[in-house]
């Protein structure tokens, strides 16, 4: 007894009862649900056996279910055309103002950081201000795109079916400009000045500039960012509830949604969890290859 | 000269990306036929405050509350599992930390809205249910933990290491050490972490939608849900209450704003 007091006080034990306090924690609420909801998805789970620890198991049915659903590969393309989009945006706006902040003018760095009042707003209060901005009647958007000639009728971004999906991607490209233009001047602000300066006394435009030393040294900053644009936009859920709520019709219903929408609007738990394990699957693997790609700039 | 004129533009391309913030505020203080006006108008003709109607008409005080509270728990919950977690992980180079730190990365890109169908049936089955604003902040708690850990890390490798050899080296124990000597030296880094934490939770919304069954214990994002319902047309009410919501947050962000930026670019790539 007194042997353990001591290493907590003077040893490693201190270290380790620090270490297992955050790591049992973990444990219980974030690594065993995980496996819980493995095993849910092998069962049968509906709002009769929800409370039981005995529920029949039925091996992969529940996939098959799932698979086999007439709006799977339509959430499954939304899904994509959803991350794809999102980050093809948020990552080329994101990099252009990155660039733009990085010159040398007054207020350069605080105008920087205004932006980034859009990021740490609540996900649903930036869906209910962009709900409204994008009404289809009385929507600002619509105005300033009529009155400036790029439509002759109204959009109606949020009923319209064909065009639904686009509304949520907009909003989440607004909501995810600041952190990729945030991440990504870090990585310009480290690149050094000289190197520029010796390139440009050789005689290389700005464009060569920028395609042979900012991009080949942003490689690694590049790939972490786009990562983490995939976790964040697959975490993404309160933009939807608030604009669309994944309709019409499904038509801007992603996985995330759908799994959500299977669990606690129908209460085909054991479907939603389905739904859940395969996306975590997939967010893991991307999450692997953003360690990996930050360990790498370590190294370098 | 060049300089003023990329300032120009760095003006007008902030003024366009904060725009949805304007056009918040701006309909809040519009009246109700002013909104529905075409074409809108960009600055109000006759300016409303509707500010303590709304907070008494949808209960804000209630839903502000009850997100306090939850934004409260998890910053308290995760400050104390986390800090020390995070200076072992700072002090420590072994296999075992990179291990466990590599767990923790993993642990911080589950989406709340995937892992929310197990929490709920696991929570369901011990009862936890039944204490349901407890329920959310254990939840969001795990979700927010691996993100305070991996920011408060990268202070905690900012304190030089000689300092703390050197309180052990004239007797201090480990413990002492710790308390006396590198909290009091991370202490900016983990107040501003914190803060960020707080924030976050306090804008928690699927959690808190899918553990609470009762209104009376809802949050404030909850709240606007309800108000934005199907067929909503009280359009000034409802960003009357965002701005609300929002202002007390844009508020303590602008303040540390600074601080904030270098903590999360420090954690995020280091």
């Amino acid at each position: 007894m007194q042997g353990i007091i001591r290493t907590i006080r003077d040893g490693s034990g201190f270290d380790i009862l620090l270490l297992s306090l955050a790591l049992i924690y973990l444990v219980t609420f974030s690594a065993f649900p995980i496996i819980y909801n493995i095993i849910m998805s092998l069962q049968t789970v509906d709002m009769f056996t929800i409370a039981s620890f005995n529920r029949p198991f039925v091996g992969l049915q529940n996939y098959y279910d799932i698979l086999s659903q007439p709006i799977a590969s339509a959430v499954f393309w939304n899904t994509v055309k959803f991350v794809v989009l999102s980050i093809v945006f948020q990552l080329s706006i994101g990099f252009g103002l990155a660039l733009f902040f990085q010159q040398d003018f007054p207020g350069a760095s605080y105008l920087r950081g205004l932006f980034l009042a859009g990021w740490i707003m609540p996900a649903l209060v930036v869906g209910a201000i962009w709900k409204w901005l994008l009404a289809g009647d009385f929507g600002v958007i619509n105005y300033i795109l009529m009155s400036s000639g790029v439509t002759e009728d109204r959009i109606f971004w949020l009923s319209n079916p064909d065009v639904a999906l686009y509304a949520v991607i907009i909003a989440n490209v607004w909501l995810g400009i600041p952190f990729n233009m945030l991440l990504l001047s870090v990585g310009l602000a480290s690149i050094p000045r000289d190197v520029y300066e010796a390139a440009e006394l050789d005689g290389a435009g700005a464009f060569e500039r920028f395609r042979s030393i900012t991009l080949p040294l942003m490689r690694a900053q590049l790939g972490a960012v786009i990562s983490l644009g995939v976790i964040f936009t697959l975490q993404q859920f309160d933009l939807i509830a608030a604009l669309t709520q994944g309709g019409p019709a499904d038509s801007s219903n992603v996985a995330q949604y759908w799994s959500w929408q299977l669990s606690f609007q129908t209460y085909e738990i054991s479907l939603g969890s389905a739904v859940s394990v395969l996306m975590i699957l997939f967010v893991i693997v991307v999450a692997a290859v953003y360690v990996r790609s930050t360990r790498h700039e370590h190294s370098y | 000269m060049k300089r003023y004129i990329l300032l120009i533009i760095g003006l007008a391309i902030t003024t366009v990306y904060l725009f949805p913030l304007y056009w918040m505020y701006l309909t809040a203080f519009k009246d109700g036929t002013e909104i529905f006006q075409y074409p809108p108008s960009f600055w109000p003709r006759n300016p409303q405050w509707n500010f303590l109607e709304v907070w008494k008409g949808r209960d804000m005080g209630r839903y502000i509350w009850n997100s306090l509270i939850i934004a409260i728990g998890v910053t308290f919950l995760v400050t104390i599992l986390g800090t020390g977690c995070a200076y072992v992980l700072a002090r420590v180079r072994n296999i075992w930390m990179d291990m466990a730190l590599f767990a923790i990365l993993m642990m911080q890109v589950l989406p709340s809205s995937l892992m929310v169908t197990p929490i709920f049936v696991a929570f369901n089955q011990l009862g936890l249910l039944a204490s349901p604003r407890f329920a959310v902040i254990l939840a969001q708690a795990a979700k927010m933990l691996p993100l305070y850990i991996v920011l408060c890390r990268a202070t905690f490798v900012q304190v030089p290491r000689e300092l703390e050899d050197a309180a052990l080296v004239d007797g201090s124990s480990r413990i002492g050490a710790f308390f006396n000597i590198m909290l009091p030296l991370a202490r900016n880094g983990i107040l501003i972490t914190s803060v960020l934490i707080f924030l976050q939770s306090f804008g928690e919304y699927v959690y808190a939608r899918s553990l609470i069954a009762k209104n009376e214990l809802q949050t404030a994002t909850v709240g606007l849900q309800t108000f934005m319902g199907p067929n909503a047309n009280d359009w000034n009410g409802i960003m009357t209450y965002a701005a609300i919501y929002v202002t007390p947050i844009l508020v303590i962000f602008m303040l540390l704003q600074r601080r904030i930026v270098s903590g999360l670019t420090a954690g995020a790539l280091k």
